[in-house]
């Protein structure tokens, strides 16, 4: 099946963009596109006009500046699997792209094309929500900053306003003391997660100085549990303490059964991946060197 | 009356003016309006990658883009293969990744070859000594339904060997003997399918067909 007709808009910076989503009659903004595009085909979506974010060169990056780590709406998601700083660095956002659709998916799908389409089975929305992150909207009235626990309201659907756009998303930039992984169960390469867990710890000396924990796939939105991160505040770190940590998160998921597998099984693998992913930013937190040296490889592909 | 816009596509290296619909995809302008119907269009869903083509050096599903979003755009599809500057390089006129496939009986049906061919040629342009598992990672958004991916897997190693002045293996295909040896790892026995040059009548050395005598015929 075709697309129904639209008509294509190609602005070159954020200000037009901005004012052509006020003046465009039933509009849907595209980066990548590697979801709206099908999502189109198949006529599950009729926007009249296409908002394409391809051309604005502004909004392709990836750095760390002003004390976060700032991600463009143009940012791929082979960007940041490629990129030295997040293998240094940022554990939780390594270890999920690689493990996002397959690898044509990731050199034209955007972390936050991911974010904006706001599936619960998304991962990048995950990871955003562990590391405390934000959305920052360009509107008519300039932008505006949301922080991401406040942004994910019902699957699909978002507090980003219909006259606004997502011009990146940010964390706080990662400290020393700090690590974070993700770790995702599916099925075979190219599909959503069943369940995937991102955690972030930060220590202080021996200590726990903080940690949190999100969850994918496994409630209506993307979901922090912040009664798991709560185990470990001011904990000495331990696998009893992760044991804990992953009971937590269990209990605080809300799976539903599906042709994947039952609630009681997701539930049970929010309990073992949130282990796993805890012992993973511990040992990434304490860790000399870079990230990717410490954690567990889930990227094997199997026959 | 439909809205369109005017795009150039650089295609194999021959740059086209094209007035398109914006609805219309990237593989459909290649398909319909250039004919150059290598392309495939296996799943309709973005899963399968029959329809991959090189856009400015990365391998893309040209399913899941609008033609007018590649306005501007280099792009090499399997038609361009043959004329590549690599081409040659083998025991004959075509790009190694070709002679790889037809020598390592990287195919049975051919519809995901177009596909498997273009994620392998960019993959060894970027990087021409992959491993095993290095390969598998970046044919992992390619299907193929027929037979597995053992000898897609050889046909990328010979094309690396190529590219590295390593002497290729024998083809199973061309040498009989040869072709025990790649059946012995690559499925079934070979005295599963009948002959070694493939009970099947298809060509395909010893059991990796996967023809009559094979699992998916029973």
């Amino acid at each position: 099946m075709k697309a129904a007709p639209f008509e294509h808009h190609e602005p070159s910076t954020v200000d037009e963009a901005v004012s052509l989503l006020g003046s465009l009659e039933a509009p849907e903004v595209v980066a990548g596109g590697q979801s709206l595009v099908p999502m189109m085909r198949f006529r599950l979506a009729t926007p009249e006009t296409v908002l394409d974010l391809n051309a604005i060169d502004e909004l392709d990056y990836l750095r760390e500046a002003d004390g976060h780590l700032r991600i463009g709406a143009l940012c791929r998601h082979v960007d940041v699997e490629e990129s030295p700083l997040i293998r240094e660095r940022y554990g939780s956002f390594a270890d999920a792209a690689p493990l996002i659709g397959d690898p044509q998916i990731r050199n034209r799908g955007t972390v936050v094309g991911s974010v904006a389409q706001s599936d619960p089975k998304g991962d990048w929305a995950t990871v955003l929500l562990a590391h405390g992150g934000d959305v920052v909207a360009h509107g008519p009235d300039g932008e505006r900053v949301i922080p991401a626990d406040e942004f994910f309201v019902l699957p699909y659907e978002n507090e980003l306003r219909e006259d606004e756009l997502i011009g990146e998303v940010r964390v706080p930039a990662a400290g020393d003391d700090e690590g974070s992984a993700y770790h995702k169960l599916k099925r075979k390469v190219g599909d959503y997660a069943m369940v995937g867990v991102a955690t972030r710890v930060v220590l202080y000396g021996p200590l726990v100085a903080e940690a949190s924990v999100a969850l994918t796939a496994v409630d209506i939105t993307n979901v922090l549990a912040p009664a798991a991160g709560e185990v470990l505040a001011g904990e000495r770190p331990s696998a009893e303490r992760f044991k804990e940590a992953g009971e937590a998160a269990a209990e605080a998921a809300n799976p539903e059964t599906d042709e994947h597998g039952s609630a009681e099984y997701k539930r049970n693998m929010v309990r073992v991946l949130t282990q796993r992913a805890l012992a993973d930013a511990y040992e990434r937190a304490r860790g000399e060197g870079p990230a990717e040296s410490y954690g567990t490889d889930q990227t094997s592909v199997g026959d | 009356m439909p809205n369109t816009k005017s795009i150039t596509l650089t295609v194999n290296g021959t740059a086209h003016e094209l007035e398109i619909e914006p609805r219309e995809l990237l593989v459909h302008a290649l398909r319909e309006e250039l004919d150059l119907t290598g392309t495939h269009i296996g799943c309709d869903t973005g899963n399968c990658g029959a329809c991959t083509v090189e856009l400015d050096g990365e391998a893309v599903k040209s399913c899941l883009l609008f033609g007018v979003q590649a306005d501007g755009s280099e792009i090499e599809t399997v038609e361009g293969l043959e004329d590549h500057e690599d081409a040659g390089m083998g025991r004959s006129d075509l790009h190694p990744v070709q002679e790889g496939f037809t020598q390592m009986h990287g195919l049975q049906c051919g519809y995901c070859t177009p596909g498997m061919m273009m994620a392998s040629k960019v993959l060894l342009e970027g990087n021409d000594d992959p491993s095993e598992h290095e390969i598998r990672e970046k044919i992992s958004g390619n299907l193929c339904r027929c037979t597995g991916y053992k000898n897609i897997v050889k046909s990328i190693q010979y094309a690396a060997d190529l590219y590295n002045d390593r002497e290729p293996p024998e083809s199973p295909v061309e040498h009989a003997e040869a072709g025990v040896e790649a059946a012995s790892d690559g499925g079934e026995p070979a005295t599963d399918g009948g002959t070694v040059a493939g009970g099947c009548g298809c060509g395909a050395g010893g059991g990796a067909c996967g023809g009559p005598g094979g699992d998916d015929d029973e």
